[in-house]
């Protein structure tokens, strides 16, 4: 797998290998699964990695079906045999995960334009069809027999202005992250209370994730 | 006391062991919606009696506190309530994932009727987004170690087609499975995986 299909970036001077072995469909699951494990929220949903990950599972169980039967070394095809574990319980684990986030945060997520717009088509199946289950456990068990004007599953009554029941992700848990390059001096909050922090590449920090989302969604930082 | 029914029921879930639930305590959650109907009845003649006398100066904020505190109160039972449905919910979909279809009896009689609902359409969910993904979500839990683990058979299955051979699984045989295959057997308890 991981000599499969490389992203192809230029090859010049010293960085070539690692660019390359960076770039490599599996390394860039790994780390697509680690920054969903570590997050918070939801993050994007890498469509066209996973389907590529996909067709190169396929292609990896057809050879090693191919190798056993022609009777190959026994160790080369556990050897492929355990690649391929690898690489499908990384898949079975991000896709595991973003479900774990989208049970746990099932009406922000549908409320909020930006955060379904990270689901896939079928994520948004499924988010949909949590919320509606839940609405209908909630009824039942509880918000019927409730008085009129306090019956909402999203507000506390009526008279609420927004929606106060909605648990939403914790923006300010801290995180612990790594910058892939040096980022010079970085405003930590908006008010400006807080001094700068230089980012150095390959260090490890721990910072809040609300500071750091948009760096992590451009994959300047990969959480850990 | 206002809200010390429903915050009973609030300790009752918090003392039980995580992922474990106590039985639905039907008797509790109704009483604390008996609270709420009192509190309503209580609120809306505050309100009218309000609306009805604006001059009488003498009861007007006693009746503006008194309403607010019936409001405050019911929005707290709701709040205990939908706190209760809510995390058992969350229990019951964790076991959605290792449990699959069919619940156990044990855990079945604590489920209140909404909830035993809310558990099949969740599987059903769940199945038919992994089927349209063409992907079992459900094994590999683990990082895998090895291709193949060593198990031990608790129960008699019999004979059974594996992903890469036919195995009889005979009680207290000790067979090399792939993986995949053995993790459902080991999720229902039917085998154990030997370590060592």
């Amino acid at each position: 797998m991981d000599s499969g299909a490389g992203e192809g970036s230029g090859f010049s001077a010293t960085d070539d290998y690692e660019s390359l072995i960076a770039t490599t469909d599996a390394e860039l699951l790994k780390r697509a699964w680690q920054n969903e494990k570590a997050a918070p929220e939801i993050l994007r949903f890498e469509v066209s990695l996973v389907q590529r990950s996909r067709e190169q599972i396929q292609l990896m169980e057809e050879t090693v079906e191919e190798f056993t039967k022609s009777g190959g070394d026994p160790l080369t095809v556990s050897l492929y045999q355990m690649d391929l574990d690898r690489t499908l319980f990384l898949l079975r684990s991000y896709l595991r995960t973003r479900l774990q986030k989208i049970e746990k945060h099932m009406f922000q997520i549908q409320k909020t334009a930006d955060l379904w717009n990270r689901l896939s088509k079928q994520e948004q199946k499924f988010a949909k069809r949590c919320t509606e289950e839940m609405e209908q456990h909630f009824e039942q068990s509880v918000l019927s027999k409730l008085p009129d004007r306090y019956k909402s599953h999203l507000k506390q009554s009526v008279i609420s202005e927004e929606d106060d029941m909605v648990p939403e992700a914790q923006m300010d848990s801290y995180v612990i992250c790594k910058s892939k390059q040096f980022l010079g001096a970085f405003q930590l909050d908006d008010s400006g209370e807080e001094k700068p922090v230089d980012l150095e590449a390959d260090d490890l920090y721990a910072l809040r994730y609300k500071s750091i989302k948009p760096l992590v969604e451009s994959g300047q930082v990969d959480l850990v | 006391m206002y809200g010390k029914k429903a915050s009973e029921l609030i300790k009752e879930f918090a003392s039980s062991e995580p992922g474990q639930l106590a039985a639905f305590n039907n008797d509790l959650c109704s009483q604390v919606i008996e609270e709420c109907n009192s509190h309503l009845l209580h609120l809306q003649s505050l309100l009218r009696r309000m609306q009805e006398e604006p001059d009488n100066q003498n009861n007007k904020n006693a009746d503006h506190f008194g309403a607010l505190i019936h409001h405050l109160s019911l929005v707290r039972n709701k709040r205990c309530l939908m706190a209760y449905v809510y995390n058992r919910a969350e229990v019951i979909r964790s076991l959605g994932w290792t449990v699959e279809r069919v619940l156990p009896e044990e855990i079945e009689e604590k489920l209140s009727l909404s909830e035993k609902e809310y558990f099949k359409n969740h599987s059903a969910t769940l199945q038919s987004y992994t089927s349209e993904l063409d992907l079992d979500l459900a094994v590999d839990m683990v990082p895998p170690k090895d291709p193949y683990i060593k198990v031990r058979v608790l129960d008699e299955i019999g004979n059974v087609v594996l992903s890469d051979q036919l195995a009889n699984l005979a009680r207290h045989a000790i067979l090399f499975l792939r993986r995949t295959d053995a993790e459902q057997y080991i999720s229902q308890g039917l085998m154990e995986e030997l370590t060592g």
